[in-house]
């Protein structure tokens, strides 16, 4: 029996909220914002040939792992990472990484979970949560989604970390061990902006970033035509869902990258990140009003103002916003 | 499962029902970015909902194709979960080729009950029940 007192806070993005929660437990204060702004967790990209839920898949955040990956190395905290093949010795690993004290990071399939609202059960293996404890079977769960503490018993838990298909989670688990005193955050939050900046608008790549999103565009306007309208619906709905629903706290992240900013000028003592982050907000907005028209025009087709070609405008405009944006902050020093 | 105080009011005469508060974050001009603890938007909810209509419909086509005799009740059990067949395949631990082939209903009627106590575990349902469906009877 083991039972951590880990203080259970509720985030918008489940990596960066465990992320903040696993170091806030080991006393580093840092916000859920600036762990996603270090983490470089910001990113767009539109994959046609790889589809998802029989859509193409639009992401707009980087590989799973990598928000917690960036994070702990660029503030020298050192933590371990395992994958497993032997779902038993992953329990009894988890096991004795408890046992020592320390809270563990798990990615996990939400498809099995059990305490998961039924319209939210999808396969989708990048969701993130924190074990704190375990009592004979039961263990307990702190996930950033849920507004209480959850248990999970044995066998539900080795089912959700050995979930199969895309992204495969492979019981991978996760905790920082050391963590330094009096980190500086400053150096990190730098080149946590540099690498989303590269990240955007860096990459000579043509469906990723904010060319990725003008590809988007391009593709959206040809979808009536060339699926038929039931299709090109549910593509749209597609994207949509990508963007709100998936754990992205709203406009596929940029809520939270704009908070980040806005918390990077104070810290930074730059007041031009300020100007920034208000135009990341109202981006993001215009991203979130992207996303109503979008739905309405799931619902019932043929509006004008809901037409595939008046959504691809918006995000023309977005995709040349955020270009902008991540232009001026590659230069930041 | 968080169930206290399920809101179902929705918009438009549909059902909407959430049990979970999720935090949004926000942003306002003159307030600048803020957090919320709240219930999904309702705006989303047909989002949501397209996606469970688009899996009803999948279920239904596959279900008339094995009454039909097209396709075997692996197909429609795999919709059933969800599932595609790279994601089925890697479940049951058969190569891709040989559950698209499990899916016509000629091969699937000559499978070892080794294999379809395999795919019975995935579906969460006894062999029986997967050799002979309910919709079947």
């Amino acid at each position: 029996m083991v039972k951590l007192d880990f203080p259970h806070r509720q985030a918008g993005h489940c990596e960066s909220g465990v992320t903040r929660n696993l170091l806030n437990y080991h006393g580093l204060p840092i916000s859920e914002p600036v762990a996603f702004g270090i983490g470089a967790g910001l990113f767009f990209s539109y994959l046609p040939f790889l589809k998802m839920q029989h859509a193409p898949t639009t992401s707009f955040r980087v590989w799973p792992g990598q928000v917690f990956d960036r994070t702990t190395k660029v503030l020298g905290v050192t933590s371990r990472i395992h994958t497993f093949r032997d779902p038993k010795e992953s329990m009894s690993k988890l096991n004795e990484v408890l046992e020592q004290g320390y809270p563990v990071g798990l990615q996990v399939g939400t498809f099995h979970l059990p305490f998961f609202p039924p319209e939210y059960r999808m396969h989708y293996n990048m969701h993130n949560m924190v074990v704190y404890g375990y009592e004979g079977d039961n263990y307990f769960i702190s996930d950033t989604v849920m507004e209480n503490l959850v248990e999970i018993n044995n066998e539900d838990l080795m089912r959700v970390r050995f979930a199969k298909g895309a992204f495969a989670p492979q019981g991978r688990m996760y905790y920082p061990v050391d963590v330094p005193k009096n980190v500086d955050i400053r150096p990190a939050i730098v080149r946590g902006i540099r690498k989303t900046a590269n990240n955007m608008v860096g990459i000579p790549f043509p469906l990723v970033g904010a060319k990725g999103i003008r590809y988007l565009a391009g593709r959206m306007r040809k979808w009536e035509k060339n699926l038929g309208p039931e299709k090109a619906s549910y593509y749209l709905g597609q994207v949509l869902r990508m963007e709100e629903e998936v754990g992205t706290a709203g406009a596929g992240f940029r809520f939270i990258y704009g908070a980040f900013l806005e918390e990077a000028s104070q810290i930074l003592n730059q007041p031009w990140l300020k100007e920034l982050s208000v135009e990341m907000g109202e981006n993001a907005n215009r991203w979130r009003e992207f996303s109503y028209l979008g739905s309405r025009n799931c619902k019932k087709r043929g509006k004008p103002d809901q037409s595939y070609d008046f959504l691809a405008d918006i995000l023309l405009e977005v995709a040349g916003r955020e270009e902008k944006i991540f232009k001026a902050l590659a230069k930041i020093k | 499962m968080n169930e206290q105080d399920p809101k179902t009011s929705g918009g438009e005469g549909e059902l909407i029902y959430t049990y979970n508060r999720e935090m949004f974050y926000h942003f306002d001009r003159e307030k600048g970015f803020s957090q919320t603890i709240d219930y999904q938007n309702p705006g989303n909810q047909v989002i949501i909902k397209q996606s469970w209509d688009e899996a009803d419909h999948r279920l239904d086509e596959a279900r008339a194709k094995v009454r039909a005799g097209l396709a075997s009740p692996v197909a429609y059990y795999m919709e059933k979960i969800l599932m595609e067949v790279p994601m089925l395949a890697a479940y049951v631990e058969l190569p891709k080729w040989r559950v698209r082939r499990h899916m016509k209903s000629g091969p699937f009627k000559k499978l070892k009950p080794e294999i379809l106590s395999r795919y019975a575990s995935v579906f969460g349902i006894t062999v029986d029940e997967l050799t002979n469906p309910e919709f079947l009877r």
